[in-house]
């Protein structure tokens, strides 16, 4: 029997604010424990929440990325229940009427794209952070009250890579529009997924499985991937699906039953009390979205119609501050291409060796453009270039002139006649690589281009022998 | 006689003149809270509110709060005195935190001795369910009547002139009612008018900061130092405030008032009755136009259930949070839950958890449409046919309650089969979020009884001019369980 | 709508978080028979259906949004001065099983 599997996902997004969602309390700067609490987060009695501005843009923007249809009027509720890290006893969110719905991404599959509907988008409150000893829990509320949104598709999904593929999608919009950093590792970015399957054919859903504590998202679709084929093998050998929440263990690469699901939590949601409906005008909403930084779809197609590759896009906008660095670098070097290059070759490899993120690179974009340039215009080799880079990275208050003066660095020899020179003397010394280059062994040429590299002392540019050469070959006879 | 037992302009004038100063004041005023055998007070302020007293010595002739002592409900936040809201869940807690009124008061240099008790929580109407125990009515000396709450104590403090005045809070009649029990002036202003940022919440749809003042005046001039846009309150308004004692004493010829038939029709007191209609003609005689109306035998008989659905529904999610872990008595537990059962099950009283348990069944899911929406439904039907009613009216009058306050062994704080509208119709200012004054009117066996103005939404200042005009008919300003004053009527 | 019982009181309360005495959920008990027959007022109310659950007492929109601007926060001895069980500058439970 063949299954077909059906997927959900939930995403809850923490956003990088100034302050809280309902309070004024700094938002996530500080990693010592409760000193970022304003009296609401505590649920001190008679604190009240007053809406972030800055939460209701980021929301917008990324409704409005989804294709959303927005909400003009905020209206919020309570979802009511107990829990070690919930200080009011309640969490207020969007229950009845979320800011987005009825909206969807295009993820890349085989063959092409596929729609993925979403179903809401609204903003809530985060909780504390619960720190676990041995017979103790510490209790931690900097993080209660962030702000989050979440996301909730509808099960369009039918693979752990979709499933994984969506998860990146949603990832590159929230933190290109500035909401989040997005790290599912730091918690910023937070996964929960439904996985049912299904006969082939068959209409009715199965039973869902809720997962929780994926934390990668390469564990997303490692996790569906197993939780398909657990359920497969259920029902193959005639035992059922049991609606349960399991949790993703990375060791074991397995799903493990957390808790069954019982009745669905009653929250007993109502509308909040003390935030009376908040009326967003035509311009605000307009300038929400217009105001939003340039997203990743936008930014990667801008990429390649400026000459970069797709597999150099994709390393580029992997990293927003990366891609920041080279957009500031684009307009000063002649092809963006050749930035892009220096940036995912010799930039990522010092970053890796030396552990640093390219915030601490201690080289402005202009700078590197001009060693760039040198090598668009100014007659280097990209060897001579990448050794001048090298030098400024250790001395960073050394200009890319002097590195050139420094290193005796010369610009190649770019003249046809001297080229020539160096072509000639090779040719004579090698008639048996003319006879191979007329035969077609294309590695025929590469081998004279290297000779005349050698014997000029690597001062030639590299692509002007390769043209002067074949025009020579060709002249001559075979 | 001391001067604390003016006028609060009277005694603005004493203290310009210098004749008084704070200090003396707020001495008065501890010695008698001290000496007070209500059980009004939750904690008097001794060091504090000296030290402060201390501080005024130049009075400042335009500030009419100058240097005047007052009293806060125990369910008002006030930085470094301990706030209890009467329940033995919040023993202990000293918030960290003015509420805005608190704050707004400080400004303006008017002193706070200390905290008043309340039923606990503020969810009760007979001053009894705190944890201190009964607070007593000033006016009974035999502590055989009850003064109504759940104000209880500011409503004892100022009719036992402890202090001009004291802020209360009112959900569902819980600064009006013991107004009336208590001679005084208790006013409510609309929903949102005053910041309600730091007072504890029991059902934010339905709650106002109210407060107790001995006469008309007082009640205005202090509107104009609590009232005004909070940002810390999302549901105070931004609308433009007014001097609200501008209008007071001014001819009220031409205002037209509802008085609610079938309320004071139920009232059995003769003379209670009597006297009301004696006040309505009064003001006939100065040109007010008076029409008697039904408003609905249905809905007023649903006023009750509607109340307390919403109030125990939004009352439960409110107090969610007092699980003894950020504040409050800790209990200790072997679980998490264990920990929030240990403290919720000592802490609060016996009251409040059913009414919390009713609370939550209207808004499981199950009951949720036929109980919690139905009920807001109705609140919808109510408060349009009170905005129906002010259309043509200026004002809606009625008696506050059918009788003098109850003796103690009379009343429960169980639900009850026997239904009076005349004691359940003051929760509709808080329905319609609507400004609603009581005002004495006369006494019967030595106990206060009064009546109740609810006007249009923001139309303060109109009201204290009529509430001026009926004091003027009564003749009960400044009237005190120390020293009553006459009835006219 | 749910049937009352002793018992869906019973589990109600314990939700709450509390429990009362015997005594006591008897009282409650009663407290539903006249809480339901007060509530069959409601029920007697007509055309309901055409209005909308109120929350707000009358129109209280706004537009008013906080701006994004962090304000000094508590000091850390403020935020846990009145919390009964602490540790390590942070609230202290029972360890909390997932």
């Amino acid at each position: 029997m063949n299954f077909e599997a059906v997927i959900g996902l939930e995403i809850h997004v923490e956003m990088r604010t100034k302050s809280k969602m309902f309070s004024a309390a700094p938002d996530g700067f500080s990693h010592d424990p409760n000193t970022e609490i304003a009296p609401l987060d505590m649920a001190f009695p008679g604190t009240m929440p007053v809406v972030n501005k800055q939460a209701v843009i980021n929301a917008i923007r990324v409704a409005n990325a989804l294709h959303m249809t927005i909400d003009h009027t905020l209206y919020f509720d309570r979802k009511n229940y107990f829990y070690s890290d919930l200080p009011k006893g309640f969490q207020i969110t969007q229950q009845a009427r979320p800011i987005g719905k009825d909206g969807y991404v295009m993820i890349k599959v085989p063959g092409g794209e596929k729609k993925i509907r979403i179903e809401r988008i609204h903003m809530e409150e985060d909780t504390c952070k619960q720190e676990h000893f041995m017979d103790y829990t510490l209790l931690d509320y900097n993080r209660a009250g962030v702000p989050l949104v979440e996301i909730v598709s509808l099960p369009d999904l039918r693979n752990g890579t979709e499933a994984m593929e969506y998860a990146e999608a949603i990832r590159n919009i929230v933190v290109y529009s500035g909401t989040s950093d997005g790290k599912m590792e730091e918690g910023s970015l937070r996964c929960d997924t439904n996985v049912s399957i299904r006969p082939c054919g068959q209409e009715e859903f199965g039973t869902k499985v809720e997962i929780k504590n994926i934390n990668s998202f390469k564990n997303i679709e490692a996790a569906i991937d197993y939780e398909i084929d657990r359920q497969s093998r259920l029902l193959l050998s005639g035992d059922p699906v049991v609606q349960e929440t399991r949790r993703y263990d990375e060791a074991s690469g397995k799903t493990i039953r957390m808790r069954l699901k019982s009745d669905a939590v009653d929250y007993k949601y109502f509308c909040e009390p003390n935030i009376t409906p908040i009326k967003l005008s035509d311009e605000f909403v307009d300038e929400a979205i217009k105001t939003c930084p340039e997203l990743y779809d936008a930014k990667e197609k801008r990429y390649l119609m400026a000459g970069l590759s797709q597999s150099d896009a994709d390393i580029l906008l992997s990293d927003p501050e990366m891609a920041a660095y080279f957009e500031e670098g684009m307009p000063l070097v002649k092809a963006p291409k050749d930035l892009a290059n220096f940036l995912i070759v010799e930039i990522n490899s010092y970053l890796n060796k030396e552990t640093k993120a390219i915030a601490e690179l201690p080289l402005k974009p202009a700078t590197l453009a001009e060693i760039v340039m040198m090598q668009e215009t100014g007659g280097l080799s990209h060897k001579q270039c990448a050794d001048i880079l090298a030098k400024v990275l250790l001395n960073p208050q050394l200009s890319p002139e002097k590195a050139k003066e420094e290193l005796h660095i010369v610009a190649q020899v770019s003249d046809s006649g001297a080229i020539m020179g160096f072509i000639n003397a090779v040719l004579a010394a090698n008639p048996q690589s003319i006879v191979d280059f007329k035969a077609g062994k294309d590695r025929a040429l590469g081998f004279l281009v290297g000779q005349v590299m050698k014997a000029s002392h690597g001062k030639v540019n590299p692509a002007e022998v390769s043209r002067l050469l074949k025009e020579e070959l060709d002249k001559r006879q075979s | 006689m001391n001067y604390i037992d003016l006028s609060l302009k009277e005694l603005h004038e004493a203290l310009v003149a210098k004749k008084v100063t704070p200090l003396m004041l707020t001495e008065e005023a501890l010695k008698r809270a001290h000496e007070n055998k209500d059980n009004a007070f939750e904690y008097l302020d001794d060091e504090g509110a000296m030290a402060f007293a201390k501080t005024l010595t130049e009075p400042e002739k335009d500030n009419p709060l100058w240097g005047i002592p007052y009293f806060a409900k125990d369910n008002f936040s006030t930085k470094g005195i301990p706030t209890t809201a009467s329940s033995n869940i919040l023993n202990g807690y000293v918030p960290v935190f003015d509420a805005t009124v608190v704050a707004k008061l400080k400004a303006v240099k008017a002193v706070m001795i200390g905290k008043t008790t309340l039923d606990e929580l503020a969810m009760g109407g007979t001053g009894t369910t705190g944890h201190l125990g009964k607070t007593y009515n000033p006016y009974d000396p035999k502590h055989e009547r009850m003064i109504g709450g759940s104000s209880c104590g500011s409503a004892a403090a100022v009719s036992a002139s402890v202090a001009p005045f004291a802020l209360g809070s009112d959900t569902g009649d819980s600064v009006r009612k013991p107004a009336c029990y208590a001679g005084l002036v208790g006013m409510k202003p609309t929903w949102g008018r005053i910041s309600r940022y730091g007072l504890f919440p029991f059902a934010p749809s339905l709650d106002h900061v109210g407060y107790f003042t001995r006469d008309v005046y007082a009640s205005a001039v202090l509107l104009d130092v609590l009232a005004g846009r909070d940002n810390r309150d999302a549901t105070s308004s931004a609308k433009p405030i007014d001097r609200y004692e501008e209008d007071l004493n001014k001819p009220v010829k031409g205002m037209k008032i509802a008085v609610l038939k079938m309320v004071t029709d139920s009232v059995k007191d003769e003379e209670i009755k009597k006297h009301f209609y004696a006040s309505v003609e009064a003001l006939k005689k100065q040109g007010v136009e008076v029409d008697y109306v039904e408003f609905g035998k249905d809905l007023l008989e649903s006023l009750y259930a509607t109340y307390i659905v919403i109030s125990c529904a939004e009352a439960t999610s409110n107090d969610a949070n007092l699980d003894g872990i950020k504040f409050g008595p800790y209990k200790g537990g072997k679980t998490y839950q264990e920990v929030m059962f240990n403290a919720r099950t000592a802490g609060f009283s016996e009251l409040i958890k059913r009414r919390f348990v009713i609370g939550s069944y209207c808004l499981m899911r199950e009951n949720q449409e036929e109980l919690f929406l139905r009920a807001q439904r109705n609140r919808a039907k109510i408060v349009e046919r009170v905005n129906e009613i002010l259309k043509d009216h200026d004002f809606i009058l009625a008696l506050s309650a059918p009788s003098i306050a109850p003796l103690f062994t009379q009343a429960s704080d169980k639900l009850s089969d026997e239904y009076l509208i005349a004691d359940n119709h003051l929760c509709l200012g808080n329905f319609a979020g609507l400004p609603s004054i009581s005002l004495p009117l006369g006494y019967e066996k030595g106990m206060p009884y009064g009546v109740n103005f609810m006007g249009r939404a923001f139309e303060e200042k109109k009201l204290f001019q009529m509430s001026s005009a009926y004091e003027a008919i009564t003749g009960l300003a400044e009237t005190s369980a120390l020293d009553p004053k006459e009835a006219k009527l | 709508m749910k049937t009352i019982t002793m018992d869906v009181l019973k589990d109600a309360a314990n939700r709450l978080l509390f429990t009362m005495s015997d005594e006591q959920y008897k009282t409650l008990y009663e407290e539903f028979g006249v809480l339901t027959k007060q509530m069959e007022k409601i029920g007697e109310i007509k055309g309901l259906e055409a209005y909308a659950p109120m929350t707000f007492p009358f129109d209280c929109s706004t537009t008013y949004l906080r701006e994004d601007v962090a304000e000094e926060p508590l000091k850390r001895e403020d935020a846990l001065k009145n919390a009964g069980n602490k540790q390590d500058e942070q609230i202290k439970l029972p360890k909390v099983v997932l």
